[in-house]
């Protein structure tokens, strides 16, 4: 048998695991399964025609299961989705060694479980992208969300909760998805993708219309797609820093990978018209990018209001998440090719930001942004990243998220759609602030008295650090080299992508060159640059001179305005924030806890058998007689 | 092939004279039971790979069907009897007094009792077998002797001699109907005979009555008092096997004799309730076994759905869902042995038995049904069936299958969670129960069994599958049992 490239990702991925399993109590394991993450990497780079249009790889492994085949394969998409993981995977495993790792075993963490985690949810992510039918989706998709489930509960306490929230909505959306699943085999006969294909195209609109909610709902939860984000945040935010960022960069992602593949690719729903809600002017597709506006707001500002900076993130996960769903649902080769890169910028621009959070935790011990500030004279590299990172997660140029947020945006105007445009501008505003809330208050302002000692984080973690900030900015550079994978990702689920030049696209309405505006923009400094130093000599202000609100204040006075960040703004806002998914989560806990002692109450009545068995002795005796 | 009474013979005669012989010679004594059911095994092991062609029908006494009673042995018979007898031997209660002397005649019965429900080909032989088996039980849940046990066999008592009351009336019913009680020959009559309403009362009765066993909604109140108050081995034994037999007789009365719409759609009903009732009482129970208990109903509510599915995937269904459970409640009642009671006591406990916890990970991983786990499987066979009927109501059983599915999976990751986590009442409660040793190492066979099955699940499912299609073919199961007839008349 002569395994297939595929077959040597998956099999090096599981060595990695069986490596964490096995050694993973040793001595250097983190340096070890780093090493053998590079080593997926480079066999994911040998796939590389992958990402510009080359035949899909196959797996040798077939298998038949009562009836069922199943079959895993590579292509374009897959292998898109697959660079990013692993990727994002060698990156925060390359964070999580040395130092960090002795840090969290001091504090009582075990990194022997952490290791094998990572590796699991690697392993688990190639498993899924390389699903040949939906059976083979679905089983990856299980094994994704029980090993983040794990990734979550590895650090305990508080994280436990997070996990068992996040493992109840997973189950849920698995649930839906398995429904869907057993009426799709209904009317095809077969989960196979050609079969489907077939089938889709006899459907009645009831029947549409049913699989659509019950896939896009299931795929939604792992996306964290209103009204289904609530356990995201907390689940992210308190799982181990590197796993976090890790599963901040792409674990969400496997849901819009679903949703392309099942959505998009097999049912078609963005160009069928004739999924109409009844009485409106809406369409299922226009649904979708409703939720994904919704999705960019709420979460959005209930970042804003985040005062522990790994909360904020992963709050603006969430929102995130509404661009990449909008763009791709608006279809038009623009919005999609937009929509899709904003996976990949969006994984660089959170995993570098995460990183720079857990690197201020790591050597302040906290995030609390209550807590923080002035950090920029002790971490100053770490500034630099979590700059370019907000940068590029605010969509500004010179950075990525510049990029394909303005593709979002072209597409929404290009198509007509301005209230949905509207909704982005609110969900971009949001961004802008609550970034800059975390940038201010831990590195802005005065450094606090006990952070006095606080050095740069070591370089086990800078390196990766840089390295994501460095692509932030040369993919913010030339767009061209990510826009072509995404064009070819496209592809196979049967979108256009839009004319790619190395600089950004070419579009008759209006053509992007990134080189261009960066160009502009540095010339732009360069003036300021000049204008200021010929402006005569400038004076040099230490950090802690005061001088606030006409008062001044002596230097052993610390002023710190990070508590209650954006007062007028929230208290112009506040009424906005009613918890009301919040109260429905509640409401539905309830409902069970209420129905669970009903049910018990039948079985604790001591004579119910007694009643039951008379009644239906005479009921039968009646219909003898 | 009279080798065949054997396997119902010798637990039966053993079980008379344990007792006497334990008195003359101890160590005889303590190896007589396991000997026992060790041949049972080996007996029917063998036939399973011999080259002796199933179905067979083994007539006792030189009388043929459908005048004399016979044994009818099929592959799903096979396997439920080679079943009983494995799981007798494994769940044996080993000891050396007096008082396990009584513990292990009466297991004894009860297997032999089981080994019959299994076999018998005629309605009287089923019940007579049904009331020994009940018999045994109330003798063993006793044995227990705290007031709590007395008190849930008192209930158990009442609820099963009611049923086996309706049982027998319902057959009587079908006696003065057709004039027979051999199974194969009601199959023959039963389209003329009993396809009205009186033969769906008798139906109803029979389920009913079985179903106290079957723990059928609504005539499970027993279940969670009597797995609380049991021995562990003996809920295993219980939950995981005896309602599958129970479960068996009712099998073989749909598939053989009521055949008809009606007969299906009250199983179905009565599966949804059970299902909801079962797991939305297992999410507050503050106690394993209870929680066990309460689980199994759902479970079993689970299974009378996959027993309502008309055709051959959905019999495979039943089946692969039967043996799942029965591995995986089996094993669980194992761990409960140790973490029996309050489920506040569990907290940290993986520290003490990491192998314990992990066990109970994978069983609670494969109930939910996470592939590549058997249970995914199972699962995924019932789903798809469910989806494929017309009748609205069993995209009710669906939607209530996946619901059952969400609130299980909350239920038992609670624990696994609790489990794992790091005991901060440490304190307060120094001394964790711990995992007896035998339990621990029982409840490891389950797993190891369970990991095979994972690895070896394509030609599990296809033997299966070949099993279902043999207890479904009605025709085969007349010609093999009264072969002088062309199916259809006498």
């Amino acid at each position: 048998m002569i395994f297939s490239l595929l077959d040597e990702l998956l099999i090096f991925s599981a060595a990695t695991v069986l490596v964490a399993l096995v050694l993973g109590r040793g001595l250097a394991v983190g340096w070890m399964v780093t090493i053998l993450y590079a080593g997926q990497l480079l066999v994911l780079i040998k796939m590389a025609a992958l990402g510009y249009g080359g035949d899909p790889i196959a797996s040798e492994l077939s298998l038949s299961v009562m009836g069922q085949d199943l079959s895993w394969r590579f292509d374009a998409l897959s292998w898109f989705f697959a660079l990013i993981t692993l990727v994002a995977a060698l990156l925060t495993s390359w964070f999580s060694c040395g130092e960090w790792e002795r840090k969290f075993k001091q504090q009582g963490g075990n990194v022997w479980l952490f290791h094998l985690a990572m590796a699991l949810n690697v392993f688990t992510m190639l498993i899924l992208l390389a699903s040949g039918d939906l059976l083979s989706l679905f089983i990856g998709w299980e094994l994704v969300s029980w090993a983040g489930f794990l990734l979550m509960a590895v650090a305990g306490g508080v994280a436990t909760k997070a996990a068992m929230r996040y493992i109840t909505y997973a189950v849920v959306g698995g649930m839906s998805i398995f429904g869907g699943i057993a009426l799709v085999y209904a009317a095809a006969g077969s989960l196979q993708y050609e079969a489907i294909l077939i089938a889709v195209e006899k459907m009645s609109t009831g029947q549409l219309w049913m699989l659509v909610l019950l896939f896009g709902s299931g795929f939604g939860i792992k996306m964290g797609l209103l009204p289904f984000h609530l356990w995201q945040a907390a689940a992210y935010a308190e799982t181990p820093g590197p796993g976090s960022a890790f599963l901040g960069a792409i674990s969400s992602r496997m849901g819009l990978f679903a949703i392309l593949l099942v959505l998009v690719k097999l049912f078609g729903i963005v160009n069928i018209d004739s999924l109409k809600i009844p009485f409106t002017l809406i369409d299922a597709r226009d649904l979708l990018a409703w939720i994904a506006v919704f999705t960019i707001i709420f979460p959005t500002y209930t970042a804003l209001k985040q005062n522990d900076a790994r909360y904020l993130l992963a709050w603006h996960g969430i929102g995130q998440g509404g661009y990449m769903l909008l763009g791709l649902v608006t279809a038009n080769s623009l919005g999609a090719a937009g929509g899709l890169l904003h996976v990949l910028n969006y994984a660089a621009c959170q995993a570098a930001l995460l990183m720079a959070v857990f690197a201020v935790m790591h050597r302040t011990g906290t995030a609390d942004l209550n807590k923080l500030g002035g950090l920029v004279t002790r971490m100053p590299l770490s500034f630099l990243v979590l700059l370019t990172g907000i940068i590029g997660l605010a969509g500004l140029p010179p950075m990525n998220g510049f990029v394909s947020k303005w593709l979002v945006y072209r597409s929404l105007l290009e198509d007509g759609m301005p209230l949905l445009f509207l909704g982005t501008i609110i969900g971009t505003l949001g961004t802008i602030l609550s970034v800059y809330k975390l940038i201010h208050n831990m590195f802005l302002g005065q450094l606090r008295v006990e952070h006095e000692p606080v050095r740069e984080a070591p370089w086990s973690m800078m390196i990766p650090m840089l390295i994501l900030a460095g692509t932030i900015f040369v993919t913010g550079l030339l767009p061209g080299i990510p826009l072509t994978w995404v064009t070819a990702a496209l592809q196979t689920i049967g979108l256009t992508g839009p004319e790619i030049t190395l600089g950004g696209i070419e579009s008759s309405s209006g053509s992007l060159d990134m080189i261009w505006v960066i160009g502009v923009l540095f010339a732009g400094f360069g003036i300021g640059a000049v204008i200021f130093y010929s402006a005569g000599p400038s004076k040099r202000v230490h950090q802690l001179d005061n001088y606030a609100g006409g008062h001044f204040l002596t230097a052993d006075v610390r002023y710190q305005y990070s508590d209650n960040f954006y007062s007028g703004l929230m208290h112009l806002i506040k009424g906005w924030y009613r918890g009301s998914f919040q109260w429905l989560e509640n409401s539905i806990t309830s409902l069970v806890e209420f129905l669970s002692l009903g049910m018990q109450g039948i079985y604790r009545r001591a004579n119910s058998e007694f009643y039951l068995l008379s009644t239906a002795l005479f009921i039968i005796a009646w219909v003898v007689f | 092939m009279n080798n065949l009474v054997l396997t119902i013979a010798l637990p039966l005669l053993g079980a008379f004279l344990l007792p006497v012989v334990m008195r003359l010679s101890q160590a005889l004594g303590l190896w007589l039971g396991p000997i026992i059911l060790g041949y049972g095994c080996w007996l029917l092991g063998n036939l399973w790979f011999s080259d002796i062609s199933l179905p067979l029908s083994v007539a006792i006494g030189g009388f043929d069907a459908p005048y004399g009673i016979n044994l009818y042995l099929d592959s799903l018979a096979l396997l439920f009897a080679f079943a009983v007898q494995l799981l007798g031997l494994i769940c044996w209660p080993y000891g050396l007094n007096q008082d396990t002397a009584r513990r292990q005649a009466l297991m004894l019965l009860l297997v032999a009792a089981s080994t019959g429900l299994a076999l018998s080909g005629d309605l009287f032989n089923l019940y007579v077998f049904y009331e020994l088996a009940a018999v045994a039980t109330f003798g063993l849940v006793v044995a227990s002797s705290t007031s709590a046990a007395y008190a849930a066999t008192f209930r158990y008592l009442i609820l099963s001699g009611i049923g086996s009351v309706l049982t027998l009336l319902g057959i009587a019913l079908i006696y003065s109907q057709t004039g027979t009680l051999n199974l194969a020959h009601l199959a023959q009559l039963a389209p003329e005979l009993l396809n009205n309403r009186l033969g769906l009362t008798a139906y109803l009765l029979i389920l009913i009555g079985i179903g106290v066993k079957a723990e059928l909604f609504p005539v499970n109140a027993w279940v969670p008092e009597i797995y609380a108050t049991a021995s562990s081995r003996l809920s295993g034994f219980l939950a995981g096997l005896l309602s599958k037999l129970a479960l068996l007789i009712i099998l073989r009365l749909l598939v053989l004799i009521f055949d008809q719409p009606e007969a299906v759609q009250i199983v179905l009903i009565l599966g949804i309730l059970g299902v909801i009732s079962g797991e939305f009482a297992a999410w507050r129970a503050k106690d394993m076994r209870r929680m066990l208990g309460f689980s199994s109903i759902g479970q079993l509510g689970i299974i009378f759905i996959a027993l309502s599915l008309p055709d051959e995937r959905g019999l495979l269904a039943l089946l692969a869902l039967s043996l799942h459970h029965l591995v995986i409640k089996t094993g669980l009642f194992m761990l409960a042995d140790g973490w029996g009671g309050s489920l506040e006591r569990l907290t940290g406990a993986a520290k003490r038995s990491p192998v314990g916890a992990a066990l109970f990970t994978l069983f609670a991983l494969s109930l939910v049904g996470v592939p590549p786990l058997p249970g995914f499987w199972a699962k995924f066979t019932l789903i798809t069936e469910l989806a494929a009927q017309s009748e609205p109501l069993y995209l009710i059983g669906l939607l209530v299958f996946l619901l059952a599915t969400v609130i299980e999976t909350s239920y038992l990751f609670r624990i696994v969670v609790k489990l794992y986590s790091s005991a901060e009442t440490t304190s307060e409660q120094p001394e964790h129960q711990q995992l007896p040793g035998l339990s621990l190492a029982t409840a490891s066979l389950f797993g190891i069994a369970l990991l095979t099955a994972t690895v070896l699940i394509a030609p599990i499912g296809d033997g299966l599958q070949a099993v279902a299609a043999e207890a479904k073919n009605t025709e085969l199961y007349i010609q093999t049992v009264i072969p002088a007839t062309p199916g259809g008349q006498l």
